[in-house]
């Protein structure tokens, strides 16, 4: 696709810094591109730009305030994020979480999922140049799934909902009914993005063959998520590895064939149909009962000299807690593997070669949070 | 911790303030740097002062049609704010929020705009690391005036949740002044609607006065 | 929570009282010894995985010999980060996934606090890349062999500043504008 320019045309290498102030970066992301006229000869990314230190800061808090932490390392999908925290946290103290706070935090944690996908949407069809038409479709969406978390745990994106043993307190008394409204809404949004994008002329030609990656080398690199799964690989942790309730539910693992930019597109969007079919799967399943146990200990102490690893499929890919504890109610050690970070060292080997333009659209999607990959 | 006020900055070196207040405020003088640790970041976190300019028709014209003049000027940057979109973290889903079509700014005459040159209002949405500080300093020195800066979200007031890190900056006024502070983790939209009417109040009142950058 | 064949806590009390030696029987330690024959390795029961201690020397032959051949096949670096254990050192921990048996397991090293120099896992898998980079800027450590010891996420000059390490102490908060305010010291420190 990219031809050589002829011998006696001799041009200069350009150095292009394209952020940490970009429109298209996703935020605050810095690359440095070697470019010879329109082709990629090489790509350096520079991160850090949001490093706040969440690991450190944790190690000075108490086990029940690590979970705001987490929400702020990935924002667009903080119930993903709260759930391996709370999850660790239960691994080490041994508690047993009730049926029904099960069911609601897979619940949740699927919305989030299509919230976090929709926005990927949004900005991805940016990057790509429809400027304007799936952004505001996509916050479209978003609003509706962000007015029924507020309604349960009080906050549009940091939501400290989950806790060590089960939830905050009990979701209202309407919430079947409103997932309901809700899934109906954003069934009619999936679609509205399938017919806008996929099987637009211009949008294909943007997208396939675009930012190849071969399942090896994925493999290889750390990839995760829906990434990985576009390069043909089929590892879900949700099927490998399952944790809450994802071994009783039917759901399909899609995958792509090529693992270029329209295969991570397309992955997600067929991801969001699963999403909701275990979402209205729960929905049947979700019975009434406690959703705290009931010998939860006021102050959590945990034993000393254990440590625990901690996986689940954020949106983003495989979003990781390491937790070490030496006795009493801080962690020794919080590490928050993420996602993001792993995901996006492919970048320079799906960007070199390619045109410039394409390199935003590769970067665009990798769906990269820029507070998980520094944390 | 009870902080009592009046106590503060009662080193036994410094002199009280006098009793009677000045009635003009005193120039803003950066004198002290933060406490950093590393030499690297002295010379780069320095804060920018805050510029009060004289306008050229006041130069020109001195006190001719002054205040028709400064009422019309008001009133035409406070209806046509363009802000930088300078989301750094999460604020930054917030303020996408609010530019989008469920709690519209447009109305307001706000239009996003990416690039420096060309806008008036820079809204600091998120977390200032001392890595990214230069970067801020550099966009801001690139503003032409008039301008202004929003400080939005905890985050940007004072280092919000991460204020215990010391590779966070706390607060974005210790590099670049700031007019309006929302508060919030995140602030909701309506927020910071609230925090552009204040500042479009702001620069109603600072027209007669040499304000910053008029 | 399923997980890769380590027994739950509840049939080790089946066993005699007198025997206090966990044999590591239902879990895959029995193929990482077989596998790794000529490593002094020493495993531990964890809550979900089995957890390796490998010696400093030997840390990359045995990730490579984890890595290759048909048995166990952990082709998949998940994790790669660093425990500060303040006079007791820093443990290097690695967090191996095998993507065509569905095993998981954790290798630790443990580095001298005053010679924290290891050498590096690149060889063995390119996702240490950025991880390793992102381990020597937190804690001092020095990956022998790696190819870009850059750091990541400080800024590149701050070379010298490990804030992960327990001796890096928390800030102050700054309330004015680059003043502490009159109180005591340590009162802004805990809760």
């Amino acid at each position: 696709m990219v031809t050589e320019t002829a011998p006696e045309f001799e041009t200069q290498d350009l150095l292009i810094n394209v952020g940490p102030q970009h429109p298209s970066t996703h935020g605050v992301f810095r690359m440095v591109l070697e470019v010879d006229g329109e082709v990629v000869k090489e790509l350096v990314p520079h991160i850090g730009y949001l490093h706040r230190g969440a690991e450190k800061l944790c190690e000075n808090n108490d086990f029940r305030q690590g979970v705001g932490y987490m929400d702020r390392t990935e924002y667009l999908a903080a119930h993903n994020a709260e759930l391996s925290y709370v999850m660790a946290v239960e691994a080490l103290a041994e508690l047993e979480v009730p049926a029904r706070a099960q069911w609601i935090r897979m619940i949740l944690c699927e919305l989030n999922r299509l919230s976090s996908h929709f926005m990927f949407f949004g900005a991805f069809g940016v990057d790509v140049g429809v400027f304007g038409t799936p952004f505001v479709y996509a916050w479209r969406e978003r609003e509706t799934l962000i007015d029924l978390f507020e309604e349960i745990s009080g906050d549009r994106m940091m939501y400290a909902y989950f806790r060590a043993g089960g939830l905050a307190w009990e979701v209202p008394a309407n919430f079947k009914e409103r997932v309901h409204e809700v899934l109906k809404s954003s069934r009619q949004g999936v679609k509205d993005f399938d017919g806008l994008l996929t099987e637009n002329e211009i949008f294909i030609a943007r997208t396939k063959n675009v930012g190849i990656i071969s399942a090896e080398d994925a493999i290889e690199i750390g990839m995760s998520g829906s990434s990985l799964r576009a390069s043909g690989v089929n590892l879900d942790i949700r099927k490998t590895e399952p944790y809450l309730f994802y071994d009783q539910v039917e759901f399909d693992v899609p995958l792509g064939e090529n693992g270029d930019v329209f295969d991570r597109y397309y992955v997600r969007l067929q991801e969001m149909e699963q999403s909701m079919r275990i979402i209205e799967q729960c929905l049947e399943r979700l019975e009434d009962g406690p959703i705290m146990p009931e010998k939860m200990p006021r102050m959590l102490r945990l034993p000393e000299g254990q440590e625990v690893y901690i996986r689940t499929e954020a949106p983003r890919g495989e979003y990781g807690v390491y937790l070490v504890s030496k006795g009493g109610n801080k962690p020794w050690r919080l590490k928050v593997r993420s996602a993001c970070l792993s995901n996006l060292q492919a970048l320079r080997q799906m960007s070199v070669g390619q045109y410039v333009a394409d390199a935003i659209i590769i970067l665009g999607s990798i769906d990269i949070v820029l507070s998980e990959v520094d944390r | 911790m009870a902080i009592t006020p009046g106590t503060a900055n009662a080193t036994p070196t410094e002199t009280t303030p006098p009793a009677v207040a000045p009635s003009v405020p005193e120039p803003f003088v950066p004198t002290r740097i933060m406490p950093t640790e590393h030499p690297s970041e002295i010379s780069r976190l320095t804060p920018i002062a805050p510029q009060p300019g004289k306008a050229l028709y006041r130069q020109v014209l001195p006190g001719i049609m002054q205040v028709p003049a400064d009422l019309l000027l008001a009133a035409s940057r406070k209806s046509s704010l363009w802000p930088m979109t300078f989301g750094l973290a999460c604020c930054a889903i917030e303020m996408i929020a609010t530019y989008m079509a469920h709690y519209d700014l447009d109305r307001f005459g706000i239009v996003p705009w990416p690039s420096p040159r060309q806008s008036d209002v820079m809204i600091v949405a998120g977390t200032v690391t001392k890595k990214m500080a230069p970067a801020v300093k550099l966009l801001y020195e690139q503003m032409p005036n008039p301008k202004w800066v929003i400080s939005m979200g905890a985050c940007a007031t004072n280092g919000g949740p991460y204020t215990r890190y010391d590779r966070v900056l706390q607060g974005v006024d210790k590099i670049v002044p700031v007019d309006v502070y929302v508060p919030g983790c995140p602030p909701r939209p309506e927020a910071l609607i609230d925090s552009f009417l204040a500042l479009q109040d702001q620069i109603m009142e600072e027209r007669s006065s040499e304000g910053r950058g008029v | 929570m399923t997980t890769d064949g380590t027994t739950p806590a509840g049939d080790e009390s089946e066993a005699s009282v007198a025997e206090l030696v966990d044999t590591f029987e239902n879990t895959i330690w029995p193929s990482i010894d077989r596998v790794l024959a000529g490593v002094d390795v020493r495993p531990e029961r964890g809550v979900l995985d089995l957890i390796v201690h490998v010696p400093r020397a030997d840390v990359v032959r045995a990730l490579r010999m984890l890595k290759q051949g048909d048995e166990l096949q952990f082709n998949y670096l998940r994790s790669l980060t660093a425990v500060d254990n303040e006079a007791d050192g820093v443990d290097v921990v690695y967090h191996l996934y095998s993507i065509p048996k569905n095993i998981n397991v954790t290798v630790k090293v443990t580095l001298p606090a005053d010679d924290k120099v290891l050498e590096t896992a690149t060889t063995v898998w390119q996702a240490a890349n950025w991880l390793e980079r992102e381990t020597a800027e937190m804690f001092g450590i020095r990956f022998t062999g790696h190819p870009d010891p850059r750091t990541l996420l400080m800024p590149e000059d701050m070379t010298d500043v490990f804030p992960l390490l327990k001796s890096h102490p928390f800030a102050e908060i700054e309330l004015l504008q680059g003043e502490l305010l009159g109180h005591e010291r340590g009162a802004g420190g805990d809760e």
